[in-house]
């Protein structure tokens, strides 16, 4: 069992040691590919979408009737010779799972896999007791020799390699082991068999209790789950309230989804329903004696909460982990606590408490690739922004974030703050536009895996108003919405931007009291501060009558286009945030969809052009088409290995872990060299900054843009 | 009955495949219990994993180092009594013990389980398995072969389409443990390497009866 860091610093230093560990990342790495190419052929024959929105439904209706459910699952499993507990927090659960072992004279125990029994840490009261407790899932059996908790929600051993296993294996069993997979899992055949036969009770857990007919349904590849249940005169299942279900039609449409997400099967191996207590030879009634023990801690309360509710949709099957470029790099030890990935930050927040989540829930680069692949279609990203939000309500904001909050709702005094950066590092640019090349080491600490940006000498606000716009009657008016990063580093990707759009007969404006959009300042938990600038933007583009307003970085166009009416729905001005958020538009939409531009507009030089896919453009905007169209009209195309994973820099996420962000940003820039291009084009000014400060301290030759520089730069005049 | 088509037929056996399971057409019940023999007495006799003191052991040890059985043992409870007449016939006249129930003396491992699908699901190669009786249960379980009869006219799209199956075997039951059956017993736990016969049967067949 591992502990929790208990603040960022020590958590860097866990991370750090989970990157030096070659095995861990050749593995996670090797299973992430291979996971995202099995999961879409499996996917191909259902209809996703429509799946995990039933899921999604069907489990929020669930839990609103969680007590009907309760009592209707009761009343038909007691009907049926089940004996039902509700237990309302995990001490309460093991104490009732202990006295029945103590009533029934157990000894000894077998135990199929429950994240549950994690929840509460039953092993470790059962031992208390005297009870001997054998895990009889391979994964996790390894893990209880070693005393470790589970590293996956379905693979609890994925950070083990063989040559462990059979050590661990050689130590259980007082034998040489073979480091052979196939025999090393022959092993656990042989030793478990015995422990099934010899065990008194068995415990299990339950991926659906079905109220309709008071049956508990298991979801396993091995076949101990039906062994624990079948061989040993006693049964208890553990499962939290959120496992109620009306019927088992709910039941046949998550498991089309649940196996598909976890490990890319059509159908795990055993689906096993047991309705009422069965006939069991071992017993002296004939008949097993079958507890179910429902488990609440917390969620009853949870289910109450407008937003947090959407929780329970969750089947665990462990997906937000498969595809979260940090998991990748870091294992789940280091991304949960006991329930492990995206949903394990949240929940960990809800059933271990504050003091273990506040560091862990910071580790989301908000990159929104497990909200895609969802089974019930959770939005993870934003409800991990918002336990930190509640975490600042709860026990305090911290220093770095009140300064920001504080500074970036004055729009002035943050704007000419940024101004001023330009002297302030003129020191360490060396005269070179582009990066700071001379920042001290002891301030760059272990940001040094990339160059730093240098501020622009003007910004873009200060440029816009000396650009002429020979638009004599144009076809449409529109806005452009910057972004700190393109107004005051990168303001020469607005302008490509301008300069595109007049030669296609658009006029373009620059409302001036725009600011940040809001997004850094959530991620830091600043639910305050990310309102308050909201509500400036939202005021300061609205009194144009623009067609459009067109951002060049996928990040605020997704924050802009669906957190706003979230984050403003109480704000009164419903109407006018609907308004603003429908007209944002994405540049390569604007540009493929809107101006319907095409190959016959551009000068088609043969450049080899590869492309990065920003998360926020593809998942966040589900824009794919566009960008990649507009580069083969552009130049020559060239795809890249993992086009849609993150860059690694996320923002904020860059600066509190940015060893992370730097692993991340290697692999990607691996995937770019080996297409061979010269040139690297992306959405969005945040992975620019990203992706060429890497490529400049690899000495790449790689030039890296904004689409709008290439577009540009390739139109025909 | 199912709407039966062809495609839904060929689809189970696609799905099963892609899953390790050994699909077979036999043409009748006869031909099914002869399969059954014949794959027993084709496979090496069955690992004895714990102690069976009764059990009378052959002169090899098994894949593991476990001593093996020197009589095999067939399974097949819950069936119809004249099918089983013929099984158990016929697996004497090979040696081999066939039992229809009793199971728990032989937890240490069997040869092969034959089980009776409720219903096939085409989508992913699965059968609906009746396991309420214990015996019946613990021939799909400890056995090293679980082979599994199931009639082409029972075989459904998806699983949905057997919603309501499950839903009678359960409703107004006193109690019923049933279990969906993919492929054999299989992990990836260590290394994520594919491997098959963690605690259940080592291969799974299944015949495909007409009717």
């Amino acid at each position: 069992m591992h502990e929790a860091p208990k603040t960022l610093s020590d958590y860097r230093k866990n991370i750090d040691e989970a990157l030096k560990d070659d095995y861990l990342r050749k593995t996670l790495d090797t299973f992430a590919v291979a996971y995202r190419a099995g999961r879409d052929a499996v996917f191909q024959e259902v209809d996703e979408k429509t799946l995990i929105k039933q899921i999604a439904d069907a489990k929020d209706d669930a839990c609103q009737h969680m007590e009907e459910l309760y009592a209707q699952f009761k009343a038909e499993a007691e009907k049926r010779g089940v004996i039902v507990h509700r237990a309302a927090t995990a001490i309460e659960a093991n104490d009732i799972i202990a006295r029945i072992a103590k009533e029934n004279g157990c000894k000894r125990i077998v135990k199929s896999k429950s994240m549950t029994a994690e929840e509460t840490q039953l092993n470790v009261r059962l031992e208390e007791d005297g009870l001997i407790v054998d895990e009889t899932d391979l994964g996790e059996w390894i893990i209880q020799l070693r005393h470790e908790g589970p590293s996956h929600m379905v693979m609890p051993a994925i950070h083990l390699n063989r040559y462990q296993v059979a050590e661990d294996f050689e130590k259980a069993t007082g034998d040489k082991q073979d480091t052979d997979v196939q025999k090393l899992v022959k092993v656990a055949r042989v030793q478990l068999r015995r422990k099934f036969m010899n065990a008194d009770m068995g415990i299990s857990g339950a991926n659906f209790c079905v109220a309709e007919t008071g049956a508990i349904a298991t979801v396993t590849n091995e076949g101990n789950a039906r062994m624990v249940t079948t061989l040993p005169r006693v049964h208890v299942a553990l499962a939290g309230l959120d496992k109620l279900i009306p019927t088992l039609d709910v039941a046949m449409t998550a498991l089309q989804v649940l196996p598909r997400n976890a490990t890319a099967q059509r159908l795990t191996s055993y689906v096993t329903w047991m309705c009422g207590a069965s006939p069991c030879a071992a017993s002296p009634t004939g008949k097993k004696v079958m507890h179910v023990v429902m488990l609440d801690n917390g969620r009853t309360a949870i289910a109450k909460d407008p937003l947090f509710s959407q929780i329970f949709r969750c089947v665990r099957c462990g997906a937000c982990a498969n595809v979260c470029p940090v998991f990748r790099m870091v294992g789940g030890h280091k991304m949960g606590y006991i329930y492990i990935g995206a949903i394990g930050l949240i929940l960990t927040y809800f059933f271990h408490g504050r003091d273990n989540a506040k560091a862990l829930c910071q580790n989301c680069i908000g990159c929104e690739s497990c909200k895609n692949v969802c089974a019930g279609g959770i939005d993870l990203p934003r409800l991990i922004r918002e336990v930190r939000a509640r975490l600042v309500d709860e026990t305090g904001n911290n220093a770095m974030g009140a300064m920001m909050g504080a500074m970036m709702t004055n729009r002035k005094a943050f704007h000419t703050l940024l101004k001023f950066a330009k002297y302030a590092q003129l020191p360490f640019t060396g005269g070179d536009v582009q990066f700071q090349r001379h920042l001290p080491a002891i301030l760059l600490g272990k940001h040094d895996f990339k160059a730093l940006p240098a501020i622009a000498n003007k910004s873009f606000r200060d440029r816009f108003p000396a650009i002429k716009q020979n638009v004599t009657s144009p076809r449409m008016r529109v806005a452009l919405f910057a972004g700190c990063a393109q107004d005051f580093v990168y303001p020469e990707q607005l302008e490509a931007a301008v300069k595109l759009f007049n030669a296609h007969n658009v006029l373009v404006e620059f409302p001036m009291e725009q600011t940040c959009c809001g997004l850094p300042l959530d991620m830091m938990a600043q639910r305050k501060a990310s309102i308050d600038v909201a509500n400036q933007n939202v005021k300061a583009f609205e009194a144009g009558r623009y067609d459009y307003v067109v951002t060049l970085c996928a990040s605020c166009g997704s924050f802009l286009k669906h957190s706003y009416p979230e984050l403003l729905a109480a704000s009164g001005k419903v109407h006018e945030v609907a308004a603003f958020s429908g007209k944002v538009i994405d540049f390569s939409s604007f540009v493929h969809d809107v101006l319907g531009v095409t190959k016959k507009d551009f000068n088609n030089y043969g450049e080899k052009v590869t492309f990065h896919a920003p998360c926020h453009l593809c998942r966040g905007l589900g824009v794919k088409e566009a960008p990649r169209a507009l580069i083969a009209d552009a130049a020559d195309y060239v795809p890249c290995a993992e086009e849609e994973v993150c860059c690694g820099f996320g923002g904020t996420y860059s600066m509190k872990f940015p060893e992370v962000s730097g692993q991340i940003l290697a692999k990607k820039l691996d995937n770019v060299a080996a297409t061979g291009a010269t040139r690297l084009v992306t959405d969005c000014p945040g992975c620019v900054m990203q992706l060429r400060g890497g490529a400049e301290k690899r000495g790449m030759k790689l030039k890296v843009t904004h689409m709008s520089e290439l577009l540009a730069e390739s139109m025909k005049k | 009955m199912s709407e039966m088509t062809p495609d839904v037929v060929e689809n189970f056996k696609i799905k099963a495949g892609l899953v390790g399971a050994v699909v077979t057409e036999q043409p009748s019940l006869a031909a099914a219990v002869q399969y059954v023999v014949d794959v027993c007495a084709n496979k090496s006799p069955c690992e004895i994993l714990a102690d069976e003191p009764e059990a009378a052991v052959g002169p090899e040890k098994g894949p593991n180092g476990m001593p093996t059985r020197a009589k095999r043992i067939i399974a097949a409870p819950e069936i119809d009594k004249a099918v089983f007449a013929d099984l158990a016939a016929k697996a004497e006249a090979q040696g081999f013990a066939c039992l229809s129930e009793g199971l728990r003396k032989h937890l240490a491992g069997i040869d092969v389980g034959l089980s009776f699908a409720i219903c096939g699901v085409a989508a992913s190669g699965t059968c609906l398995v009746a396991g309420t009786q214990e015996d019946t249960r613990l021939a799909g379980m400890i056995a090293e072969i679980n082979v599994i009869v199931l009639k082409k006219s029972t075989i459904y799209p998806d699983l949905p389409s057997v919603c309501g199956i499950l839903r009678d075997l359960q409703k107004d039951a006193a109690v019923n443990y049933s279990t969906f059956i993919t492929g054999p017993s299989r992990t990836a736990d260590i290394e994520r390497v594919p491997a098959t016969g963690v605690h259940g049967p080592l291969e799974l067949h299944i015949i495909l009866l007409e009717d």
